[in-house]
């Protein structure tokens, strides 16, 4: 009878045999330590693995389950964090120069949910520069390079998690998403990640890039995955702002399989008749909708406001305040940031307040037009995340802009919850996604949709062909 | 954009930037411009949508959830 090797097995998979004694974390960590020093040197996804660490949690986490103290679902279980996650006496540097020697004294919140939940951290994964850079050349580390075809694009920021994840380095990464930082590198890597609400996990301990913006959440193989995830690091904190004091629910997708009873909103021309439209994403998210039309859910074409009100609003709001964070740094050590991320910081000095205050008025406009009249009368948005496959890595010029084929900056603007499931594969063998957008502290819903679309699919069963891959 | 419009333009942002106290790389100057009249294009679109002037910022606490309407 053929063995899942240990990466594939889901979390919850991988939990199970922890408590029975049929597989312990030691031996689960040692074959992600392989594979990360197999892998990783084709793939930059790692900053720094922090091996001994691993080692002495995962031996901690087996002498506890076998002697009956249960953490909860991620116990035992390997797992890296985005490079601007603070680690307490582990090095994190936003992948700048700026930071290299930057050692934090105290976790992030969500470091902390995860240390108290007895995970394993393996290390922290490759980010653009204070995750807004890049893909860069020019810092501390190289770049992430995409599983499917190390030529491309693994989008960004948090291109270590989605590269580590779909490479199955780990089962589970931790992201940070202002524009799209979650979602566009699962989409592109062929993995899930979830946004979740603005406020329902805590930013304390992440390095801001843009105060109103960022939101925290998981990037996973499995919508499972990222459910049990979720079930750790969501909760209220009251040391983080913008933290929102809701009840956690239960985030798993339970028994349901079909989507009787759900009405889904397709804005089909918001992706299908953007400038850049790719005819694959295009005919990907067609059959997408239709499976999911065969799955139960009612589905109605909507319009939404047009993509670019949204990027302008969002991007307004990103630079102002990136701009705030960064402006000392830049007057007085711009050669010490990276170029992509220097040319996309710096512009945040020509906005104006009336431009600011213009985008945040006109944000309350674009939320309202989401939550009370979309939202209101269906149950989630479904809609593409990228409008095209991830691009090569050299197709970047020195004086790139702004402009990214993405989707997401509208539900950062609004803050909903969305879900980035893969729906397949381009000609060329590059992953597409779509995203499931769902009403505020509704996560629950959007993860029922994608359990129950991942279970007709088989994207989730199909891995990256990477050398010596196949020997560990 | 005429290029008296554009360099006018460049030179508008080169004040504001020496006002923020930045003095921008001479190899970094292309794309630190192509990225200001992109936010230049950005603040434009915001400014197309007709808001009222009653339409508050989004960072103006709402009370809306939390009233009853029953």
């Amino acid at each position: 009878m053929a063995t899942t090797p240990l990466h594939e097995l889901s979390i919850a998979e991988a939990g199970a045999r922890l408590r029975a004694g049929t597989l312990t974390s030691i031996a689960l960590t040692e074959h992600a330590l392989a594979r990360i020093a197999a892998l990783d040197p084709l793939l930059h996804a790692f900053v720094l693995v922090t091996r001994e660490r691993a080692l002495a949690d995962a031996a901690r986490a087996d002498h506890e389950l076998k002697s009956g103290t249960d953490k909860g679902p991620l116990h035992g279980i390997p797992y890296g964090l985005k490079d601007i996650y603070d680690t307490a006496g582990i090095r994190t540097t936003c992948h700048s120069k700026l930071m290299a020697d930057h050692v934090p004294a105290a976790d992030a919140a969500v470091e902390a949910k995860l240390r108290a939940g007895g995970a394993v951290l393996l290390g922290k994964l490759a980010t653009h520069e204070f995750a807004v850079g890049g893909p860069s050349f020019d810092l501390p580390f190289p770049p992430a390079r995409n599983p499917w075809n190390r030529d491309h694009f693994t989008g960004g920021s948090s291109s270590g998690s989605g590269a580590a994840v779909a490479a199955g380095l780990l089962r589970l990464a931790l992201g940070s998403d202002t524009g799209g930082s979650i979602r566009g590198p699962a989409g592109y890597c062929g993995v899930v990640g979830l946004k979740p609400t603005y406020g329902r996990v805590s930013r304390r301990g992440v390095f801001p890039l843009s105060y109103t913006l960022d939101h925290c959440g998981p990037l996973a193989r499995t919508v499972e995955d990222a459910a049990l995830a979720m079930q750790v690091i969501a909760g209220h904190d009251p040391l983080d702002p913008a933290s929102a004091d809701v009840a956690v629910p239960d985030f798993s997708a339970g028994p349901d399989r079909d989507l009787k009873g759900l009405r889904l909103a397709l804005p089909r021309k918001f992706f299908a008749a953007a400038e850049g439209a790719s005819p694959e994403v295009v005919a990907a998210m067609d059959a997408a909708v239709q499976a999911l039309a065969r799955l139960g859910a009612a589905i109605d074409e909507i319009v939404l406001p047009e993509c670019d009100l949204f990027n302008a609003c969002g991007r307004v709001i990103l630079t102002a305040e990136a701009f705030a964070v960064h402006a000392d740094n830049l007057k007085s050590r711009p050669l010490d940031y990276g170029r992509y991320t220097y040319q996309r910081l710096v512009p945040g000095a020509t906005l104006t307040g009336p431009d600011l205050v213009q985008a945040l008025r006109l944000r309350r406009a674009l939320a309202d037009v989401i939550n009370e009249e979309v939202l209101a009368r269906h149950d989630a948005i479904i809609t593409a995340n990228a409008l095209a496959p991830a691009t090569r890595l050299d197709s970047f010029s020195a004086d790139v802009s702004f402009k990214m084929p993405l989707q997401t900056m509208p539900f950062n603007v609004t803050g909903n919850p969305v879900l980035a499931v893969p729906i397949g594969f381009s000609a060329g063998g590059l992953p597409l996604g779509m995203q499931i957008v769902g009403r505020a502290f509704d996560e629950p819903t959007c993860l029922r949709i994608g359990a129950a679309y991942e279970a007709a699919a088989t994207w989730a069963q199909q891995w990256p062909k990477l050398e010596l891959a196949e020997a560990i | 954009m005429s290029t008296d419009d554009k360099s006018a333009l460049e030179h508008e942002f080169d004040v504001m930037l020496a006002r923020a106290g930045i003095a921008v790389p001479p190899d970094r100057r292309a794309g630190v411009m192509g990225g200001c009249h992109e936010m230049r294009r950005f603040a434009a679109v915001i400014r197309r949508e007709p808001l009222p002037a009653t339409s508050e910022p989004s960072n103006v606490f709402s009370l809306k959830p939390y009233v009853r309407t029953d």
